[in-house]
């Protein structure tokens, strides 16, 4: 009986090699016959069973250390022989699995309490500020202290983002359903804050802005689906015509550049270097525009319209998410065969936001109406690798320029920090 | 010839000189007169040629040459020693001397005595009488033969078809057959007494389609001479088998199983006679024939309809629950640009959502039950029209584009001047009423009150008109209100029936009237009967029109959703009977070729309805999806059903007070 059970595990084994890119936990390349059924957590035991010699410290005592298997380019969730049999690999021949440190789980660190929906967020430095449904901007600090509040818009604010700081001042930009965008001037001695700008030219809702990497300009979308770019000068006067003085220190601002092109709601704009813009709209197409020339440069096309997107420089690709459950990722340089380069899937409602990691290619975060945001690697379509729970509401921004901190806020009136701890030093 | 063979007898002359001279004259009779004519000059006076030395060319265009002619002496010379000088004559033609025969001579002769030349012709022969007048036993007939006679005859050869049938179906015999038969009846005959030689005939007299007689069980353990002692019966079986003496079918088995030490014991078996004979009386009794049966599988009777993959995209799932209303929510609609939604709830306000978020926005208080809501589709104007019992709101929502909202607010605050004076059978039926400052306050611009409850508000595709149904009001339950002038007209005299719901057409001057059983479609400017649909329902609900304005969807409250395609037929163009419960409401999408409707029984239907721009196809309705997302939640169910004007997205409104995005 002992004997025909072992025969049939012995029939059902597979040959791996071990190869890392992290030289510290390399491990002499000789390939292994494992259980086919073999999980993450056992490979994780074989690894740190092989290394035991280099982990363990002068006093003998070992450091367990958790790795992630990378097989086929696509990191080990299920049990090796279904995950060859997805990829449609002969289980035959010797499987190559690359280990690396598994990414430490994101730690809940503060919940930042607001009046109203929080939909719009962004960090720079130690500030944080975010927009609210009820008219109002506040700053934050990175630690979650409140700072100040500030009113000004007369509809909820769809989109805030800091434009530059200093060490005692700091400029922001914020668009609002009431089809304005104020560029605001924070004193952060006196705390104080006065509206320097007012950008008048969209004629409906403006639902996003992003402010240019070398922060002379922004740009703006919305509802009336056109793409403003916006000189964030706050001297800036267009050469026709001096801008109307409104009171003695706000200035009504005509906008650099209108771009027309879009069909519907342009949802989410992003510049991606001083000249570039890529937007993503309701009418299902992202376009790529040239910010000097004013032009398009190229369009993607999907099926669904797309509520969100983000650029990565690290990668090159778009990540945008859409009106159905799936994020997915599009290669911009590429022209032939398909654009979507993967597609994840695990939210069960609509994502509203996705926002790629700064410093790890392969990273990124999503939030979604599911009340959820989850941390996802671009090797694992089907299962993020965390997900960060807390938000009782929709989730409807968020925000992970500051590697350390994964910002997202909902319709619960929080704005929820989760704690990175996969920081690399540089 | 042989008549005048005796005359040249009679010359004397021998036969010999008698042969040559017919060789002669034949020779003479082939002699042509081309071949006859030496000299080429033709038929003119040789006189001509009097002069020359010759007389014309020969054939190959050599000059004849005139003999030389002696002078008179030795003409005279020549009279005197040529016996046959008197019967020379010189051939004017080459010139030539020729002597005269003696036949010619003769001829000559026979001219110059006025005698017929020929000296064998008979003149004085007996008269044959060719054509006589007395009538004789043969007849002689010269005249041609009829063109009947040359062609085979038809009777003849029907006959001859006739006798060929009947020799080959043996009826007739020939008589090489008979004899032949005869012979055959002379000699001795061989066959084959029990088959036949011919494998074909044989096969013939096969029975075919042969069904073989069913087989017998095989014998079983029990039926063993030495069965185990497992099958032999115990004494309760054995009891059974006794009780059952008078019911043997009744038994399990129809012997008792018994044990013999060997085969030598077994004893003869005593109804093997009876069995082998009821066996065959089984077979014999009971005919056994093939049953024809008709396999159709229940799918194969279905329409083959595409599959629901291939016309994506349409809602599948629920997005976004829109929660806030307090009670039923009755009526929803969509801005035109597809950013907000309104909704009007039994809880007497209006709320404005963001569709993005779900979030509202707005919440206008306007005492009363909103039954219909409808946003204006004329882009250039923000203004909603609600129905609050009976009073018709004007509202500007104060959503969207700031310049539009107060552009709006401007052209409402100040009346028109009226020119024509109401008359009192309108303003019995409506009252034009300005907002108070509190409604003002609210988004309230304008209202109408009404004498009746309104049931239901459509605004005309351009945004000027709206017509307001109330279905107590008799001949006058329609009203068609003019917002630009504040003017309301009645346009109908006469009550044709319980108006349930009206439309106007998206592109031509119609209005669509829904009575409980029929839809009258009525030409405005014309101001006439254009056409009347019969449903065929006992209630009419709701309709709704496709974009294009030639097919129109009706809800019934007998559960029933009828298609017209109104270039067809007044009847509908397909019935379609997917819910369980009363339609509530229906829907068409203004791009995607989608349709929706809800009911009582909560379930949002979408169905796919592609309408060709070919007029020969008649359009493809395919049910889609099944969302049954709301909450039972007393007996109503779903009560309004919307899409989204660019997005495959529905929506909809029900008794469960939420409000439900589906994409």
């Amino acid at each position: 009986m002992d004997r025909s059970k072992k025969k049939v595990d012995l029939g059902s084994q597979i040959q791996i090699k071990f190869i890392t890119k992290q030289e510290i936990y390399a491990v002499p390349e000789f390939p292994f016959a494992v259980d086919s059924k073999i999980q993450c957590e056992n490979l994780n035991k074989l690894v740190n069973e092989l290394l035991k010699d280099k982990l363990s410290d002068d006093n003998g005592v070992v450091k367990k250390v958790d790795f992630d298997f990378l097989v086929n380019g696509e990191l080990l969730r299920t049990p090796l022989d279904i995950h060859l049999s997805h990829k449609n690999v002969s289980s035959e021949s010797i499987v190559v699995v690359e280990y690396m440190e598994a990414t430490p789980s994101p730690e809940p660190m503060d919940c930042l309490i607001h009046d109203d929906w929080v939909s719009a967020i962004h960090s720079m430095g130690p500030w944080i500020i975010t927009g609210c449904y009820d008219n109002s901007i506040h700053i934050w600090t990175n630690k979650g202290k409140h700072k100040t509040g500030i009113s000004g818009h007369t509809g909820p604010v769809k989109a805030v983002q800091w434009i530059s700081i200093s060490n005692d001042s700091a400029t922001f930009v914020s668009g609002s359903q009431d089809q304005s965008i104020r560029v605001w001037d924070w004193d952060i001695k006196k705390g104080t804050t006065n509206c320097l700008q007012i950008g008048r030219g969209h004629e409906r809702s403006v639902e996003c802005i992003s402010v240019s990497p070398d922060s002379t300009r922004f740009a703006t979308g919305g509802w009336d689906t056109m793409l403003k770019i916006w000189s964030s000068d706050p001297n800036y006067e267009p050469a026709d015509k001096p801008a109307k003085k409104l009171k003695s220190e706000t200035k009504i601002m005509p906008p650099i550049m209108t771009l027309k092109g879009h069909k519907e709601n342009i949802s989410s704009v992003q510049f991606i270097n001083n000249s570039d813009l890529i937007t993503s709209s309701w009418d299902h197409t992202i376009k790529h525009w040239d910010g000097e020339i004013g032009g398009i440069k190229t369009e993607i096309v999907g099926n669904k319209s797309f509520f969100n997107h983000d650029y990565s420089d690290l990668n090159g690709s778009v990540i945008t998410c859409s009106s159905d459950r799936h994020i997915r990722l599009y290669d911009l340089r590429s022209k032939e065969g398909s654009l979507v380069k993967g597609t994840y899937s695990s939210h069960t409602q609509w994502v509203t936001t996705v926002r790629w990691s700064k410093s790890e290619e392969y990273q990124f975060v999503s939030g979604g109406y599911d009340n959820q945001m989850k941390l996802w690697d671009t090797r694992s379509p089907k299962v993020p690798l965390f997900e960060l729970t807390g938000h009782e509401e929709k989730v409807m921004c968020s925000d992970w320029s500051n590697q350390k901190l994964i910002l997202s806020g909902g319709a619960d009136n929080t704005v929820r920090i989760f704690k990175n701890k996969n920081v690399k030093t540089n | 010839m042989e008549d005048a063979q005796p005359a040249e007898e009679m010359n004397g002359l021998p036969p010999a000189e008698k042969a040559n001279d017919y060789v002669e004259y034949e020779a003479e009779l082939d002699t042509s007169d081309e071949e006859d004519i030496r000299n080429t000059v033709g038929n003119i006076p040789m006189n001509w040629y009097d002069e020359y030395p010759h007389v014309g060319y020969d054939w190959d265009g050599n000059k004849i040459i005139k003999p030389e002619r002696g002078d008179q002496l030795d003409n005279f010379m020549e009279k005197m020693e040529n016996p046959d000088f008197w019967r020379t004559v010189r051939d004017l033609q080459t010139g030539q001397d020729v002597v005269l025969s003696d036949k010619d001579v003769e001829l000559i002769q026979r001219i110059e005595s006025s005698k017929i030349p020929d000296s064998t012709y008979e003149q004085y022969a007996p008269w044959i009488e060719w054509f006589t007048s007395e009538v004789m036993n043969m007849p002689i007939r010269n005249g041609a033969d009829h063109k009947r006679s040359f062609i085979a005859s038809r009777q003849e050869a029907q006959r001859v078809e006739r006798y060929a049938r009947l020799i080959r179906a043996g009826l007739l015999k020939t008589r090489e057959q008979k004899r032949r038969e005869r012979e055959k009846k002379r000699e001795r005959s061989f066959y084959m007494m029990w088959s036949t030689d011919d494998a074909e005939d044989q096969h013939m007299r096969r029975i075919t389609d042969h069904i073989p007689a069913p087989k017998r069980n095989l014998p079983s353990h029990a039926e063993s001479y030495n069965p185990p002692p497992e099958f032999l019966f115990n004494e309760r079986e054995m009891r059974i088998w006794k009780k059952q003496e008078e019911t043997p079918w009744k038994r399990k088995l129809h012997y008792v199983p018994q044990k013999y030490s060997s085969l030598r014991q077994v004893p003869a078996y005593p109804k093997f006679i009876k069995e082998r004979f009821t066996r065959c009386m089984d077979l014999y009794l009971c005919p056994r024939a093939r049953k024809m049966r008709l396999t159709i599988e229940p799918e194969d009777l279905l329409p083959k309809l595409p599959s629901p993959k291939d016309l994506q995209p349409f809602p599948t799932i629920q997005s976004l629950v829109f929660n806030g209303h307090t009670d039923m929510v009755r009526c929803i609609s969509i801005d035109p640009l597809g950013q907000y939604l309104l909704s009007g709830s039994d809880d007497m306000t209006i709320k404005i959502w963001e569709i993005s978020t779900g979030r509202c926005l707005r919440t206008i208080p306007v005492g009363g039950i909103v039954r219909s809501i409808e946003w204006n589709p004329n882009k250039a104007l923000s203004l909603v029209a609600v129905v609050a019992d009976r009073k018709l709101l004007i509202i500007n929502p104060g959503v969207g584009d700031h310049l539009i909202i107060s552009k709006t607010d401007s052209i409402l605050s100040t009346p028109p001047v009226q020119e024509t004076i109401v008359s009192d059978k309108v303003k019995a039926v409506v009252q034009w009423d300005d907002a108070t400052p509190e409604e003002w306050e609210n988004g309230i611009r304008l209202v109408l009150n009404h004498f009746k409850e309104i049931k239901q508000v459509t605004w005309h595709g351009r945004g000027d008109y709206a017509a307001t149904v109330m279905p107590d009001g008799a001949n006058r339950s329609v009203l068609i209100h003019q917002m630009s002038t504040r003017r309301s007209q009645l346009p109908f005299a006469k009550s044709k029936g319980l108006v349930q719901s009206v439309l106007f057409h998206p592109i031509r001057p119609f209005l669509f009237v829904a009575t409980q059983k029929n839809i009258r479609i009525y030409d405005l400017v014309k101001q006439e009967l254009f056409k009347k649909l019969m449903s065929y329902a006992k209630w009419i609900s709701s309709m709704a029109i496709h974009p294009g304005g030639d097919n129109l969807i009706v809800g019934t409250y007998d559960r029933k959703m009828l298609w017209f395609d109104l270039d067809l037929s007044t009847k509908p163009y397909k019935t379609l009977r997917l819910h369980s419960t009363a339609v509530r409401s229906v829907a068409f999408h203004k791009r995607y070729p989608l349709f929706a409707s809800g009911s009582d029984d909560r379930a949002l239907i979408v169905s796919h309805g592609m309408v060709y721009n070919d007029l020969l196809q008649n359009p493809l309705v395919v049910p889609l999806k099944l969302l049954k997302e709301h909450e039972d939640c007393s007996d109503f169910g779903i009560f309004g059903v919307t899409f989204h004007p660019t997005e495959p997205w529905v929506f909809s409104c029900g008794a469960d007070k939420t409000i439900r995005l589906f994409t």
